[in-house]
């Protein structure tokens, strides 16, 4: 067997040392599986996952900076994912997200060998990545609205509590978030970003412009049946027919 | 509607009880009006049938009117004026009746007779509705403290859930499921660690076990609890988790609902230390100042986490304990200041006297009333 072709590389990630020593030790008894990485938080796990492009991640949920799903929502390529948790209400939000699998705690080691032959045979049949708006849907708790939006910067992951974004803008495929005076970008659509914020705060005003209402100086009226928002920074935007009738409804 | 009606084996028991009342009256009819028994209970047996069901109104006007709602002289006055009311109206009716079986049927005594007739009627229809409201507001009576008992059935049994869902918080299964998993770990790469930690547990859960079947337990007790518990999870985040303590001998024996600071201890692990990839410092103080205990559990939390779901309602039921304590001088206060949090409660200072049941192991009751321990003042200290 060719080391690289057969090899299962795997990225364990665990905030609990005992944990991570555990799943390694599991994973280490296959000859075809070596562990690439270990990670105690979500953030470096973003930058290990990126950097070592693993096959398989072992993922707890709950960690600090980043949860688990927050991680696969940064990722450009997820890789192929069995969660590891103590909590079984996170089932069906990793179904949502392909996951392979769902381990819980305590992991005896059938089942985990259970869920590295699930990985190596999703691996065989290259079944389709999940779509990004499902990552993004699974990021945040079902019903709730995002708190924060997460960017990833090279290795680093930028955090931005919603309440510090001015106006999000589309680009391409792209979203720029503006928020106190600098610009993120984002791998995400306009309209899959929109759908996880909280309506009554931010509103399309366009089909390329998402605003923080709370930012809203004044809207102007430039030419007949045109638009623009005039922000309390100073920054114009335009504001289409639809976008402006979604603001009336809300002021 | 009157409850009389609701069920039909009431109103037959109830037409029975009348059936004795008209023979009854047609004996007396008979007496004061001599003539054919038969003819009597024509007259009598109509009349005592409708009066049955008149005499049920007496339920609207007992519950218009509850005993105590007004002074005894007006009630008294207000319900022999229904009575009244009512006996004249069935002496009127029975006037008619009387004047109609006589022109009809030729059935009925001479007219002296039919005055005869008729005062017994007005005593009788007096008397019958009197009984009636007296009946009605034994029953009401009866069933207004039927839903005392009720009440107080159901709030003793509210309070003892709240009690209950502390007990079964206590053994959070997650903390168990984790542990385990270190455990499990542990028995590869160190096994006197993985003993240690079986040792600790069993500890845990063995105390809190204990803890919570009483119902009252020393401070130190609860603390002693606190650090099984946190002993175990520094086993899981290793140096991530550090422990100060900072705790008043004399607060150490006061004493406390079982498992209330527990809750506290897990939310500062829970959702301070092992939010944050550095960790922290978990600060547990206790003091005792003028008769009042506080107990403060102290943290790091990481700003800008989001908010977890199931954070707060471990304190939002600490709390409700606090409170279905004693509303006035217990309570939970809750800070958040410069990336730390704060959770502190406050009791009543009480200490054990000799021989206590309430820390003897007794089975949880309802605490006893203040008597059996009495509240300690102190001088204050300034800090």
């Amino acid at each position: 067997m060719k080391p690289d072709a057969g090899t299962l590389r795997v990225v364990i990630v665990d905030d609990e040392a005992p944990a991570r020593a555990l799943l390694r030790e599991y994973c280490e008894a296959h000859d075809d599986v070596a562990v690439v990485g270990e990670c105690g938080n979500g953030f470096d796990a973003v930058k290990a996952i990126s950097e070592k492009n693993p096959d398989l991640v072992l993922l707890d949920v709950q960690m600090p900076k980043l949860d688990g799903f927050e991680v696969l929502e940064l990722l450009d390529r997820p890789p192929i994912v069995v969660f590891v948790t103590a909590y079984d209400e996170y089932a069906l939000r990793a179904f949502e997200v392909h996951a392979v699998d769902y381990v819980l705690k305590p992991v005896g080691r059938e089942r985990l060998d259970t869920a590295i032959e699930r990985a190596r045979e999703r691996r065989r049949t290259a079944a389709p990545a999940p779509r990004p708006a499902a990552l993004a849907a699974a990021a945040r708790p079902p019903g709730e609205h995002l708190a924060r939006v997460l960017v990833k910067d090279g290795p680093n992951v930028h955090v931005i509590p919603v309440a510090r974004i001015d106006w999000i803008e589309a680009q391409d495929d792209y979203v720029g978030i503006h928020a106190e005076g600098r610009t993120h970008l984002k791998n995400r659509t306009l309209q899959d970003l929109a759908e996880g914020l909280d309506p009554a705060r931010f509103v399309r005003v366009h089909r390329s412009y998402v605003l923080n209402v709370d930012r809203l100086a004044r809207l102007e009226i430039q030419a007949k049946d045109s638009r623009v928002a005039i922000l309390k920074d100073g920054k114009v935007l335009p504001v289409s027919r639809a976008g402006y009738a979604r603001l009336r409804e809300l002021m | 509607m009157h409850p009389l009606l609701a069920g039909r084996l009431r109103i037959v028991l109830y037409l029975v009880l009348w059936a004795g009342i008209g023979a009854l009256l047609t004996g007396l009819s008979v007496l004061v009006a001599p003539r054919p028994v038969a003819h009597a209970a024509i007259f009598v047996g109509p009349l005592t049938l409708v009066y049955a069901f008149a005499c049920l109104s007496a339920w609207w006007v007992c519950r218009s009117h509850p005993l105590g709602s007004a002074p005894p002289w007006r009630l008294g006055a207000l319900l022999a004026g229904a009575a009244l009311q009512s006996a004249g109206v069935f002496t009127v009716a029975a006037a008619g009746w009387a004047a109609l079986l006589k022109s009809r049927a030729g059935i009925g005594p001479d007219r002296s007779g039919i005055l005869r007739d008729l005062v017994v009627m007005f005593v009788a229809g007096f008397v019958l509705y009197a009984q009636s409201i007296v009946a009605h507001y034994l029953a009401l009576a009866f069933e207004s403290a039927r839903a005392v008992e009720r009440r107080l059935f159901e709030s003793r049994l509210s309070a003892r859930e709240a009690e209950l869902k502390a007990l079964r918080a206590q053994l959070n299964p997650h903390f168990l499921f984790n542990s385990l998993n270190s455990i499990s770990a542990l028995v590869g790469s160190d096994p006197e660690a993985a003993r240690r930690m079986c040792h600790l547990l069993g500890d845990f859960l063995r105390t809190s076990l204990a803890l919570g079947a009483r119902a009252r337990v020393p401070l130190g007790e609860e603390l002693a609890l606190a650090e099984h518990y946190l002993s175990v999870e520094q086993i899981r985040f290793g140096q991530r988790l550090a422990v100060e303590r900072d705790v008043e001998v004399a607060a150490e024996r006061c004493l406390v609902p079982p498992l209330l600071l527990q809750p506290l201890v897990e939310n500062a692990v829970k959702h301070g230390v092992a939010s944050r990839v550095e960790g922290g410092v978990v600060r547990i103080a206790a003091r005792r100042r003028a008769g009042r205990l506080e107990v403060s559990v102290e943290n790091p939390f990481d700003a800008d986490a989001p908010a977890r779901r199931g954070q707060g309602l471990g304190l939002e039921n600490v709390r409700r304990r606090l409170e279905a304590l004693d509303a006035d001088s217990a309570g939970l206060q809750v800070s958040r200041e410069e990336g730390r949090f704060r959770a502190a409660l406050y009791l009543p200072a009480l200490e054990a006297e000799d021989g206590d049941p309430a820390t003897a192991g007794a089975p949880a009751e309802a605490p006893a009333p203040g008597s059996a321990r009495r509240a300690v003042e102190e001088p204050r200290h300034e800090a």
